[in-house]
């Protein structure tokens, strides 16, 4: 059998860690802490920004935008997109409405927004969010290529919540469509019911097992720690240490980030397109990009007619 | 001979499914071959199988016990057996297959209604507790008032929950093959059919040698096998008629896989051929009512139903929701095509074994092929 050993949980925040990223010492951040044992409950929750932090934060980024253009420096959609983010929290949860908006004519098929949520959310083989779809159109030698990013739609009528027989997906205040992991039975009905095949099971697997490894290998072991510490999605603190445990045995989706957003931070497919070709924001909020982009003519949504209502609109 | 056959096949199942058993509780779910997106594979549709065994067992017990037919006196105990030891079978497979069996108390103490899963854990729990307080009552010496009542609501439910199977599938409208309102309609029929082979085999192999009645039976349950074989036809029929003929859909693209996919054999031999025409021949001939070859028949067409039920369901689950789904990411579990793993198969035998042999020793062991006294002042047959 090929289960990891348990190793203790990185004992910092959600915020601190990514600050100790950022500050490019991730590893050994990873390392230092992992000797430092406490105990993380699965109920545990992540900080978030109070309105007051939003709004202070909000006009900190406004004044810093408004010297930018002043200078002449341009200023990125990515910065456009976090300030209206950092407004939209600033509003009361119910009068905030996420949308995701992607332009197909700008992405380019890096797979990028896969491969970083992949790392945000510590997704394990086989369980993935947001696959990019590759279309061909036309007959060879006279083909084009369609690249169709696929994260979660959190529909507004979402088929795969009616379904659980332990509502243990629902939509929750933020309208979007989460997973307890405590309390999912791991049926499988949501899956056969999503008609994007947005859903995935986690069947334990991990990376690091049963890989060739040295006795002395630099890193193993925080490669291993790395697998098993927390997620932190639904805002809550996961970790995946046990093949019997949650989330193993569970089914996983797209959040739309939900913890980073509620700190203040685009999702992570976000951030990191290179084509610039994923949009998120507020679409309650006339002045937000996302607001603008899904009011063009182009816009469009997968399997519409189905009246699922989903929050991701593509552009074509 | 038969039997020691039988128990020998049983034991030789069990056997098996301990293994698996033991691999499946030791690994979860990693040695399965289904996966995220044929999410439901052999042991759901051996879920489907049993239940509907179990389900048709039960609606074939109240033609003694609740209507009396002075025909099938004396068969109701056996019935209720056979529903007794294939639902927990059926039970048993749909436990194994969920990602968290302990949290199974959940469906009971925080269960969503709305949800025909839900429904479903719920109805076949009460099933079951009617299987067996009914089983149990027909053994007092003195016949219950109560037995009527009992097999009456009994009989409701079973309709219902062979019905709830269908819906189960049948409320996905994003599986065109499944989202068709006559699904849940045709699962009672299905699962009649199941429990009147059950009896064939239970009254042909069975039965008591030397009841005049048993060639009567054995004729009757013959004749209700062919007409619910043809009433079978016609949904099949119907079914594949319809998806094809709109060549373009996905239900097309699913009955497609059932009838030329990689499976194909499977519909043609066992589904239609063992399943359908084979016992649809013997069953019409003089050689059909004889004990040996009714039995036969009956073994046959539960193997063609269970068959059906795997084709029910994997081909749907089959078709990329989307074009390209699943070259998009490549990981364990992420693939379009199915075929159960030797765990798999291992649990399977050892849930088939055990209800075999469950089944075996009821006969074995205890009265079944006779009856309380009608109400107080009838005899024991
Ligand atoms: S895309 Fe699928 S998983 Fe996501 S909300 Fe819609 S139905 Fe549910
Ligand atoms: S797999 Fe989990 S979330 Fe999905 S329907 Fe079953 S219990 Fe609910």
């Amino acid at each position: 059998m090929s289960r990891q050993p348990t190793i203790p949980l990185i004992p910092v925040s959600r915020r601190g860690f990514l600050g100790a990223l950022v500050a490019g010492a991730g590893a050994l951040a990873v390392a230092s802490v992992a000797s430092s044992a406490i105990t993380e409950k699965p109920t545990d929750t992540i900080d978030m920004l109070t309105p007051e932090e939003a709004l202070a934060a909000y006009e900190a980024e406004i004044a810093r935008l408004r010297a930018a253009r002043i200078s002449g420096t341009p200023i990125d959609q990515l910065e456009r997109m976090r300030t209206d983010l950092l407004r939209a929290l600033t509003k009361p949860v119910t009068e905030r409405r996420w949308v995701m908006v992607i332009d197909l004519r700008a992405c380019v098929g890096c797979h990028g927004c896969t491969i970083a949520c992949v790392a945000e959310n510590k997704l394990p083989p086989g369980v993935v969010y947001r696959p990019v779809i590759e279309e061909e159109i036309g007959r060879y030698p006279n083909v084009s290529r369609r690249f169709i990013p696929r994260p979660c739609m959190q529909c507004d009528n979402p088929p795969c919540t009616g379904v659980c027989p332990v509502s243990a997906t629902f939509t929750n205040e933020h309208g979007v469509v989460e997973v307890n992991y405590e309390q999912c039975i791991g049926c499988r009905a949501c899956i056969a019911a999503c008609p994007y095949g947005a859903r995935t099971f986690d069947f334990g697997y991990t990376y690091t097992a049963n890989t060739p490894s040295a006795a002395m290998m630099l890193g193993a072991e925080q490669a291993v720690s790395y697998e098993q510490t927390s997620t932190f999605e639904y805002s809550k603190v996961h970790a995946r240490r046990d093949l019997h445990d949650s989330p193993v045995g569970n089914v996983r989706k797209c959040h739309f980030c939900m913890h980073r957003v509620l700190n203040g931070q685009l999702p992570a497919c976000v951030t990191t397109c290179i084509g610039r070709a994923t949009f998120f924001g507020d679409a309650n909020d006339p002045e937000s990009l996302v607001s603008e982009l899904i009011a063009r003519p182009n816009v469009m949504r997968l399997k519409e007619e189905l009246g699922t209502e989903p929050r991701v609109y593509y552009l074509q | 001979m038969l039997k020691r056959l039988l128990y020998i096949a049983g034991i030789l199942g069990l056997l098996i499914g301990l293994w698996g058993l033991y691999d499946r509780l030791v690994y979860g779910h990693m040695h399965a071959n289904y996966g995220s997106y044929v999410v439901w594979g052999l042991w759901v549709a051996l879920y489907m199988f049993f239940a509907g065994v179990a389900t048709g067992s039960f609606m074939l017990a109240t033609l003694d016990l609740l209507f009396d037919l002075p025909l099938f006196r004396g068969s109701g105990r056996m019935a209720l057996w056979g529903a007794l030891v294939t639902l927990p079978a059926g039970l048993a497979a749909i436990g194994l297959d969920l990602g968290h069996m302990s949290r199974i108390w959940k469906v009971y103490l925080q269960p969503h209604f709305g949800s025909v899963m839900a429904q479903l854990v719920w109805g076949y729990t009460i099933f079951l507790g009617i299987i067996i307080i009914s089983l149990w009552l027909s053994f007092q010496p003195q016949r219950s008032r109560w037995l009527k009542p009992i097999m009456a609501v009994g009989l409701i439910l079973a309709i219902f929950l062979s019905g709830g199977i269908g819906a189960l599938l049948g409320v996905n409208q994003n599986r065109v093959s499944w989202h068709v309102s006559n699904l849940p309609t045709q699962f009672p029929v299905f699962n009649l059919t199941s429990g009147v082979a059950l009896m064939l085999i239970a009254i042909g192999w069975f039965g008591p040698q030397h009841d005049p009645r048993r060639t009567q039976q054995l004729r009757v349950l013959s004749l209700a096998m062919i007409v619910l074989l043809l009433v079978k036809g016609y949904y099949l029929w119907s079914d594949v008629s319809q998806a094809l003929y709109q060549n373009s859909s996905h239900g097309a693209a699913a009955i497609n896989l059932v009838l030329f996919g990689p499976y194909g054999w499977a519909f043609w031999l066992l589904q239609l051929g063992i399943g359908m025409l084979l016992p649809l021949i013997i069953l019409t001939m003089p050689i059909g009512k004889q004990g040996f070859a009714a039995g036969l028949m009956g073994l046959c067409i539960l193997i063609g139903l269970a068959v059906a039920r795997a084709n029910i369901i994997f081909p749907a689950l089959s078709l990329p929701e989307l074009q390209g789904l699943g070259e998009a990411f490549h990981g364990p579990h992420l693939s379009f095509t199915y075929s159960p793993s030797l765990m798999e198969w291992a649990v399977t035998a050892g849930i088939v074994g055990a209800a075999t042999i469950g089944f075996l020793v009821g006969t074995d062991r205890l009265p079944l092929f006779t009856r309380p006294t009608t109400e107080a002042t009838g005899t024991a047959d």
